[in-house]
């Protein structure tokens, strides 16, 4: 057994004994202490002789050992394939499979889905609607004939209704864009204003007629409904044509869709202009009082108070209508504006006797 | 000296054309052939067998250790990218698998069980049943050999898992020890202590044999 003060040597002794693991200054450090010290040297032999021992006695495979692992692995790789081809080809769709071996391309699409799905989603979840089928009418919004210049104008054609002939293939809002809206002077059959509407679809088309065709409406509706497609001044327009026929169902219900989510203020402020003069239809009366609560611009809510107050004016407000009084009493007292805490005071005023509220 | 150089270039060019011949191998067991696979298998399933089998001793454990290393070789083969060889690659999974049989057993504490002697017989393994050639000699050597036998098998028992396969890894497949640090996913300093470690356990337990 080696002395106590040579315990430290013990690792070395054994790194030697296992051959070829000391650096060139550790061996010859041993060498040096082996030929002083006679009890680390006897330690080395017994290491020696144990190794040896062990090595003799170390098990090794017999061939019948080998032959039988080789037939059972055999045999599991026939199991393997015969069970195999539908997981291995599917496997390959597995995104573990692919995106390992190649983390650079990997990276790459990863990017390309998350941006796909970032530009994508939100779209998709703010308007459920784009989910329907693409018969869908509220998507379906013009049909023309794209094929030709010449055709696509209708005020070229002899025709005396212009969209008629261009009714060839649907155009869908969600792939065809608005470039700009044009108002063009009144024909003079029709006071309504005529209105050309350039769309960016596959190839460029050129709508054309007045706001009373249904082509053009479902054209203009398109753009209110799907506002975020489209700049501020391509909606301004819109909702300004619209105004014409505020009194439609369709149009009323796309304005008062654009008073509550459209993201310019100037936007709502018109749509709210153009609801002025509609039939009082509760969700005429509903998006009046959403504006004057919700609306973060407070010219938007004077305008709503306005058209309240006209509304109360001409008795056209049911005095009963419980939650537009709270409404109005909220802003009597809440709203930073005072225009509006004196408008809506007023139209309380106007609804009934004081000692009813 | 100029020979030396000479037959260290020759030696260098028939590894290089081996690795080439295995590489070329693996690109083809890879595309789904199976030969190649199984030539794979043939160059290198004697090792994983004594390796297998010196870590968890009995035959039928370590048919189980090789059929799984080398089935997981099979399924896995596609995420083998060349970074290393082909054998080391094979002894990580086949070191695992042992690694993983071994801790099962001694979490269920089968080697609690007594092991049914040869000279139970009834139910004894095919492979127990196969002649030792070794020992055929000489029946005393032979008994003397055996009791060796058990005695080293008890002193191996007393290995942790990880102690068993840095000892097997070092002496008996002649890895270094940073070699074995990559296959276990550990530090050469860790691999050393363990090898000191098993090497001291050993000595205790075998000490009066010689």
């Amino acid at each position: 057994m080696p002395n106590s003060s040579c315990t430290e040597w013990q690792p070395l002794l054994m790194l030697s004994a296992a051959g070829e693991e000391l650096e060139t200054a550790e061996h010859d450090r041993l060498s040096a202490h082996l030929a002083e010290c006679p009890s680390c040297s006897e330690s080395l032999e017994r290491e020696k002789e144990l190794l040896a021992l062990l090595a003799e006695n170390h098990a090794e495979p017999d061939a019948a050992l080998l032959a039988s692992c080789r037939a059972g692995l055999t045999d599991a790789l026939d199991r393997e394939e015969e069970g195999g081809w539908l997981r291995r080809a599917f496997g390959s769709l597995l995104p573990a499979n692919w995106l390992s071996p190649r983390p650079a391309w990997s990276a790459a699409v990863l990017l390309l889905i998350g941006f796909s799905v970032g530009v994508l989603a939100p779209r998709l979840l703010r308007h459920p609607e784009n989910l329907k089928a693409p018969g869908n009418p509220n998507a379906q919004v013009a049909a023309v004939n794209d094929s030709d210049s010449a055709q696509n104008n209708p005020a070229d054609s002899s025709d005396p209704n212009p969209l008629a002939n261009l009714a060839r293939s649907p155009i869908d809002l969600r792939t065809a864009d608005v470039a700009g809206i044009s108002v063009l002077p009144s024909d003079g059959e029709d006071d309504s204003p005529r209105v050309e509407l350039q769309l960016r679809s596959q190839q460029p088309v050129t709508l054309s007629g007045t706001v009373n065709n249904d082509d053009v409406k479902d054209v203009l509706l398109g753009v209110l409904r799907n506002g975020e497609r489209f700049c501020p001044d391509v909606r301004l327009d819109a909702v300004d044509l619209l105004r014409a026929r505020n009194n439609d169902p369709d149009v009323r219900a796309a304005l008062c869709h654009t008073v509550r989510s459209d993201r310019n203020a100037a936007v709502r402020l018109k749509a709210l202009e153009a609801l002025d003069g509609t039939e009082p239809e509760d969700i005429v009366q509903q998006t009046l009082l959403s504006a004057l609560v919700d609306d973060d611009n407070p010219g938007v809510r004077v305008e709503a108070i306005n058209e309240l107050r006209e509304l109360a004016a001409n008795g056209r407000v049911s005095s009963d209508d419980g939650h537009m009084l709270s409404v109005l009493r909220d802003r009597m007292q809440k709203d930073p504006n005072t225009y509006i805490r004196l408008q809506s005071a007023q139209v309380i005023r106007e609804l009934g006797p004081r000692e009813k509220f | 000296m100029g020979m030396s150089v000479a037959l260290d270039g020759d030696a260098r060019q028939a590894a290089a054309v081996k690795l080439g011949e295995e590489q070329a191998l693996v690109r083809k067991a890879q595309a789904g052939d199976r030969l190649a696979f199984e030539d794979l298998v043939r160059r290198y399933d004697r090792d994983v067998l004594r390796l297998a089998l010196n870590l968890v001793h009995r035959p039928e454990d370590a048919r189980d250790v090789y059929q799984e290393g080398f089935l997981r070789a099979y399924r896995n083969l596609h995420r083998f990218r060349f970074e290393c060889s082909f054998y080391t690659w094979l002894y990580r999974i086949v070191t695992n698998v042992a690694l993983d049989h071994l801790r099962r057993r001694t979490s269920h504490r089968e080697e609690q069980a007594p092991a049914p002697k040869e000279t139970e017989g009834v139910a004894q393994d095919f492979f127990d049943r196969q002649p030792e050639l070794r020992a055929s000699a000489n029946p005393e050597k032979s008994l003397l050999g055996h009791e060796v036998g058990q005695q080293i098998e008890r002193a191996m028992k007393r290995l942790s898992p990880r102690e068993r396969v840095v000892f097997e890894m070092k002496h008996y497949q002649g890895l270094r020890l940073r070699a074995i640090g990559d296959l276990l996913g550990t530090s050469e300093e860790t691999v050393k202590n363990s090898l000191f470690r098993a090497t001291r356990k050993l000595r205790e337990s075998l000490d009066g044999i010689r």
